[in-house]
């Protein structure tokens, strides 16, 4: 089964690290490559990490590592 | 007939022609503006409205103006984004439709001799505070909020104006600026597996747009948050 997607979503303050259906973000970075480097040990534990457009298009969609 | 996350089939049904629940959008169409009109539809539908908008249907036929008029008669409540109104460029022309089409909704609020239309309510949107009153100071008093530009602020600005209306039991604009992008993320990957390309999304019509955002929202449980 899949695990949860994270998402790094644009925020006013920064990039937000969020799992899916998660309350609140993990953390918030002040710059988006911040973000997606921090994201990547989601990766690493199974999750697809989904980069977001400003727009909240989407940019990237990075698979699980594992 | 939607499928629920759960396992249960939910009957598709959202309220449409609901004078109450329409509210007429009157903003650009071009390229440019979908990366605002997109959340901005979803805002909607998430806190339980209709957006009727001229896009919502196309027939050549059909006259412009009779189409506008019929969006506002049947619409209690009004959306103007007069963010893109003025020109950014030399020799382009300043952009008239919005404020137009803000005059036809005032005029059916302030004329029309149907009682109904008198409680008619409008949020006007804009890039910078006060910036389109220096164009159209007739309506200087008015409601208005400012995105920027941004569509999370989009987002929370419209979210606010619900509120505003009386609708007390809405979660954050924070909240459903990020379902919007889990929304995308679930619009993009049944799309690419269906064979569309990044070009057929941004060209995808409105109405079709709108129907997807209504079957998300049943099935991930996330209507009528202005109960």
């Amino acid at each position: 089964m899949n695990k949860t997607r994270v998402h790094i979503i644009k925020r006013e303050e920064g990039w937000a690290v969020k799992k899916e259906g998660g309350q609140k973000a993990s953390r918030v970075y002040e710059s988006k490559k911040d973000a997606e480097e921090h994201s990547q040990s989601y990766r690493e534990k199974g999750h697809d990490v989904i980069v977001h457009r400003r727009d909240g298009s989407v940019e990237k969609w990075e698979k699980a590592k594992v | 007939m939607v499928q629920l996350r759960n396992g249960k089939r939910l009957k598709f049904k959202i309220l449409k022609n609901s004078f109450e629940k329409n509210i007429f959008i009157n903003c650009p169409f071009d390229n440019d503006y979908h990366k605002l009109l997109r959340p901005l539809l979803f805002t909607i539908i998430y806190c339980g409205y209709n957006p009727r908008i001229a896009l919502e249907r196309f027939d050549s036929a059909e006259l412009r103006l009779d189409k506008i008029k019929q969006l506002i008669d049947q619409s209690s409540l009004s959306i103007h984004d007069l963010s893109k109104i003025k020109a950014t460029e030399k020799n382009e022309y300043y952009r008239l439709n919005m404020p137009f089409e803000i005059g036809l909704d005032l005029g059916c609020k302030l004329y029309n001799p149907d009682k109904k239309y008198r409680n008619k309510r409008s949020l006007i949107l804009e890039n910078e505070r006060y910036g389109y009153q220096k164009a159209l100071s007739d309506i200087s008093s008015s409601d208005v909020k400012c995105h920027g530009g941004d569509p999370e602020d989009l987002v929370i600005e419209v979210r606010n104006w619900f509120s505003e209306l009386g609708c007390l039991n809405l979660i954050s604009g924070s909240t459903i600026w990020d379902d919007y992008n889990f929304f995308f993320t679930d619009f993009h990957e049944d799309r690419t597996l269906k064979g569309f390309k990044e070009k057929d999304l941004d060209k995808m019509p409105v109405p079709e747009f709108i129907s997807y955002i209504e079957k998300w929202i049943l099935k991930n449980n996330k209507q009528n948050h202005c109960a």
